[in-house]
């Protein structure tokens, strides 16, 4: 048999044959782990990744942010700086990155109330942050809108006066008052404005300035009517409704931005809720006995 | 041993041939036009008529799949959701340099990533409080009519005088909205106030009806942060993808 025909008859064994294989298999293996370890996240590498300016402990700090630490610091972009400045700024993050570190090898956070509620509400965040930057189609949006399709109106207001006669007003009086101006009220009965409602308000406004009670009968009058005489701790009220604008419901496409904003919020509620009930499930809680 | 002679030679060989890949991996990773891109400074990039058509072209390609959803697949922006227009020089945020468009996209415009913009958002003043981040108090139909033909008479728009007049004292006190949008109302990019004069709009048309809706029920428009989602270079990309459109002389230079 000629050499060749060695090599290429696989059924014998060729030493050179299987000494270039061997070769060949080895080149492409440490080809790969070269790939891993320049390019791989989290790969531990002696390399500064392009987009970084710097590994401390293999954490990157990020070129972006150094230019904008830069940019914040001194106003100037990496051409403009000073090498002082330049240094000063990788120094402080290398510092903060050091101490960043430093502080979870020392588990700051089981001591420090402060760490405590900045990771706290750093995990809330992340959580939601899926929820909160979703864009749903329209079919979603408009599913959640007929759900919940009373929260969409516009906000109703009221142009009203809160006339206050004497505890213990004679009814027939009030009836007579019913039928009058406002001012012809205060003139003839003693009457005095509550001077609680302002030239126009909102429903929740006359809510709080006039209390649930009274803002619910002002809010069911129509233009031009008189409310029933309604005893409080301070007197009778009549409420003389000039102008009464009722929430109208909007439709989907004028509602669309505050639908967004409301099925996010929900989302990410719920969002946070699973977090939860995931933590809570895969640990391992023990309450005292006393407090079961 | 004539195997054994050949096998020297081979060893050396794969030991040479070994030697070249790892100097060719790290030439060839150490410099593709991501890696060009990621060690320049951003915002001198646009001058590189070296890299600015390859990450143009990149750029545009991420953008029509993650941001077209959003912004429109021309970036011309949807005032129903409060995307903005992307290919016009009216910057919410920064001034339209690549490192401002390359902070939003990295980090979001409240996204839930404290590194993001969210210093601010409108509050919604027919609401009993109207915002979560300071006290302020609720305005009255009549007031939120007035800020609105103040604003409108900003604009050189038919307003009513004397409405506009006490809209200008409710914008410049109680309102507080100076304090973001500034007393002219030429906004602050700072912390993401629109210009209120410009004839921009951000969510509806700039009608009355939008403005006041604006006022009563609030603003605070989301983008979503990238740095987790994308790699460093394709963010890269977007950012100057999208400061390419609203510089097309620069991006064809």
């Amino acid at each position: 048999m000629k050499p060749g025909n060695a090599w290429r008859n696989i059924s014998k064994f060729n030493y050179s044959r299987g000494l270039l294989l061997m070769g060949f298999g080895a080149v492409v293996g440490l080809f790969l782990a070269a790939i891993g370890l320049f390019t791989a996240k989290g790969t531990s590498t002696l390399i500064v990744p392009p987009e970084d300016v710097a590994l401390v402990n293999q954490q990157p700090i990020v070129r972006s942010d150094y230019l904008a630490q830069l940019r914040t610091l001194y106003d100037v972009d990496y051409e403009h700086a000073t090498p002082q400045q330049r240094r000063k700024v990788l120094d402080d993050m290398i510092r903060e990155e050091l101490f960043v570190q430093r502080g979870t090898e020392l588990d700051v956070a089981s001591a420090d109330p402060a760490t405590r509620m900045a990771m706290v509400s750093a995990v809330e965040q992340q959580a939601a942050t899926d929820a909160m930057t979703d864009l749903p189609n329209d079919e979603k949006l408009r599913r959640y809108y007929e759900a919940k399709k009373a929260r969409y109106s516009s906000d109703g207001y009221m142009t009203a006066r809160d006339i206050v006669f004497a505890a213990g007003a004679a009814q027939d009086a009030l009836a007579a008052a019913r039928a009058m101006t406002p001012e012809q009220a205060m003139a003839k009965f003693g009457a005095k404005e509550s001077g609680k409602l302002s030239a126009q308000e909102f429903y929740f406004a006359a809510d709080v300035h006039i209390g649930r009670r009274l803002a619910l009968v002002a809010e069911a009058l129509p233009n031009g009517a008189v409310s029933a005489p309604v005893t409080m701790p301070d007197g009778t009220h009549l409420i003389y409704m000039i102008k009464n604008v009722r929430p109208v419901p909007l439709d989907f496409d004028k509602a669309k931005a505050q639908i967004l904003a409301d099925y996010r919020r929900d989302s990410s509620q719920r969002m946070l809720a699973h977090e939860q009930i995931f933590l809570r499930e895969r640990a391992n809680i023990l309450i005292a006995k006393d407090m079961q | 041993m004539k195997s054994l002679g050949l096998a020297v030679p081979l060893g050396i060989g794969a030991i040479a041939v070994l030697a070249g890949l790892m100097t060719g991996a790290y030439l060839i990773f150490g410099n593709t036009m991501d890696a060009r891109l990621l060690r320049a400074e951003p915002d001198g990039l646009p001058e590189r008529a070296d890299l600015m058509p390859y990450a143009v072209a990149h750029g545009r390609s991420i953008f029509q799949s993650e941001c077209a959803s959003c912004h429109g697949r021309e970036a011309k922006g949807n005032n129903a959701v409060g995307a903005p227009n992307l290919t016009d020089k009216d910057w919410l945020y920064g001034f339209g340099r690549v490192s401002d468009i390359l902070q939003t996209v990295r980090y979001g415009i409240r996204a839930q990533d404290p590194r993001g913009r969210n210093l601010a958002d409108m509050p919604a003043f027919s609401h009993p409080e109207p915002y979560d981040r300071e006290k302020l108090l609720p305005l009255s139909p009549n007031d939120v009519g007035d800020v609105t033909q103040f604003l409108l008479a900003q604009e050189k728009r038919p307003a009513d005088a004397a409405a506009a007049d006490r809209g200008q004292r409710i914008f410049d006190g109680r309102g507080g909205c100076w304090d973001c949008h500034g007393q002219d109302g030429g906004g602050d990019s700072e912390v993401g106030a629109p210009n209120l004069i410009d004839n921009i709009w951000l969510f509806g048309d700039g009608g009355r009806a939008d403005i006041a809706d604006s006022i009563e029920n609030g603003r605070s428009g989301v983008c979503p942060a990238w740095v987790d989602r994308l790699p460093a270079a394709s963010i890269l990309e977007v950012a100057l993808y999208v400061h390419a459109l609203s510089h097309p002389q620069e991006a064809t230079r």
